[in-house]
């Protein structure tokens, strides 16, 4: 549709899908990317997703809602979701709003984001139960 | 613009031509600047000018250009037919004026008589008759449009309206709640255009026009730009880009159509307004509306509560069948 410069760009590292927003994304998109995403889960049997979501520049109550939708379609598939970047003005409008994110995840940065999925996924391997029941608690 | 070229105005045009001439004969008896054979031709130009100050700053090289300058009513113009048209419409134009209204700018712009021995005349004084003056034009450019345009306008708010419009006065436009009828008129949208690129435009306003996904995005970026200018900080500024975005998403999914007014205020402290309008079906039940967690479509149910929590005023009217206007207002903390 675009032939300009990518809005989003799902990268996959090992078991990992790393999901970059890298503007600010109407609706419609919004819900393209959601679609991407969660198929992409699904086809490469991820067990963690993170969401860089620093580029965008509000996250209303439809862009967090559809963040919500995501890490629990992504739990149903067995995939821990967390979402980093989010600036702190952005953070403040969203708690003004009355939104929280709810049982997602969200941490400062990739580099922490992929420290959680590891041991996440970690504590998954040594307890040896299923992931998907782990993980179905989502985020403590 | 739509030029209907149309010679058949007889029913209209000896009345206006005789009121005009009329008005002249009065106006110039005692200042015999021009040939009295050549009174009317004179006048209807130089009304042609006063209409055409609509255009002189947009495009000083646009083939518009000649209704500007040229004194001289015997010059002819490639499209004859569009020139006569222009002038007919000047004619009617000038006989809609009162006659008062005639006069006085008739022995202004014609006559070349100053405001101050104006008042003298009328017991006014030269403010007022400026002030008058300006009306008066802000008439004939109205009048002059309509007149050009054939069209009779369809209900009692249009010329108000387009007054209001014509002569850039910012409360009278809110008074007649001119941004809303522009949505509702076809016409008046239509002549708004030529009205509204008068002048310079205004650089402390942004009006986006709301229909589909991408003009959210459009609108609380505009919003976010606009209000950067008065050194909002970082978070205020997302808040208001954050509740522009919610009031947007609104108009997309309830009415489908609608604007959104940016605009940078002074009194009675720096802030910034947004005026967020739909022609939808309006809001049954305001007060459910706005309560958290009510929503007819899949969000958070968080819109207008959400949006009225960021921001520092918040008002909402709504009418069934006819929209909804969202004001809000963020105002800039001084340090
Ligand atoms: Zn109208």
């Amino acid at each position: 549709m675009t032939t300009g410069p990518k809005l989003v760009s799902i990268l996959r590292q090992g078991s990992y899908l790393i999901a970059s927003i890298h503007t600010a994304l109407d609706d419609t998109q919004m819900v393209r990317f959601q679609e991407d995403l969660v198929e992409q889960i699904g086809r490469y049997r991820s067990r963690g997703v993170i969401i860089d979501v620093a580029a965008l520049d509000v996250l209303d109550s439809f862009g967090a809602r559809t963040l919500r939708t995501i890490a629990e379609m992504a739990r149903l598939r067995g995939a821990v979701t967390v979402i980093v970047g989010i600036q702190p003005d952005v953070a403040f409008a969203m708690v003004s709003l009355g939104m929280a994110t709810g049982s997602v995840v969200t941490l400062l940065d990739l580099e922490e984001g992929l420290a959680f999925l590891d041991s996440r996924t970690q504590r998954n391997a040594t307890s040896g139960r299923p992931a998907l029941r782990t993980l179905s608690r989502g985020a403590p | 613009m739509v030029r209907r070229i149309v010679a058949a105005r007889v029913q209209d045009g000896p009345t206006a031509d005789d009121l005009v001439q009329e008005t002249l004969v009065r106006v110039l008896a005692a200042a015999p600047r021009v040939e009295p054979g050549m009174l009317e031709s004179y006048a209807i130009v130089t009304a042609r000018n006063v209409v055409a100050s609509l255009w002189r700053e947009r495009d000083r090289h646009r083939r518009n250009q000649h209704r500007v300058v040229d004194l001289l009513p015997e010059q002819t113009h490639d499209d004859g037919l569009v020139a006569q048209e222009e002038q007919n419409a000047v004619v009617q134009a000038l006989a809609r004026l009162s006659e008062r209204e005639r006069d006085t700018l008739l022995a202004h712009e014609v006559s070349g008589q100053d405001t101050r021995s104006l008042a003298g005349e009328i017991g006014s004084t030269a403010g007022a008759v400026a002030a008058q003056l300006n009306r008066t034009r802000a008439r004939l450019r109205v009048e002059y449009l309509l007149a050009l345009d054939q069209a009779e306008p369809p209900t009692e708010r249009c010329r108000p309206v387009l007054l209001a419009l014509s002569s850039g006065d910012r409360r009278r436009q809110r008074e007649v709640d001119a941004a809303r009828h522009l949505l509702e008129c076809d016409l008046c949208a239509r002549l708004s255009e030529p009205l509204m690129e008068r002048g310079q435009a205004r650089d402390d306003e942004i009006r986006i026009p709301i229909h589909v996904d991408a003009d959210i995005v459009a609108a609380r970026q505009a919003a976010r730009e606009l209000a950067s200018r008065l050194g909002f900080s970082k978070t205020d500024l997302t808040l208001i880009a954050t509740a522009v975005s919610e009031v947007a998403r609104n108009i997309v999914r309830f009415a489908g159509l609608g604007e959104i007014v940016v605009e940078l205020l002074d009194q009675p402290r720096r802030g910034v307004r947004v005026v967020a309008m739909d022609t939808g079906p309006g809001i049954a039940d305001v007060e459910q509306a706005l309560a958290d967690g009510y929503s007819t479509y899949q969000g958070l149910g968080l819109g207008l509560p959400g949006a009225r929590r960021l921001m520092d005023e918040f008002a909402i009217m709504t009418e069934i069948g006819r929209g909804t206007t969202v004001t809000m207002t963020k105002w800039r903390e001084e340090r």
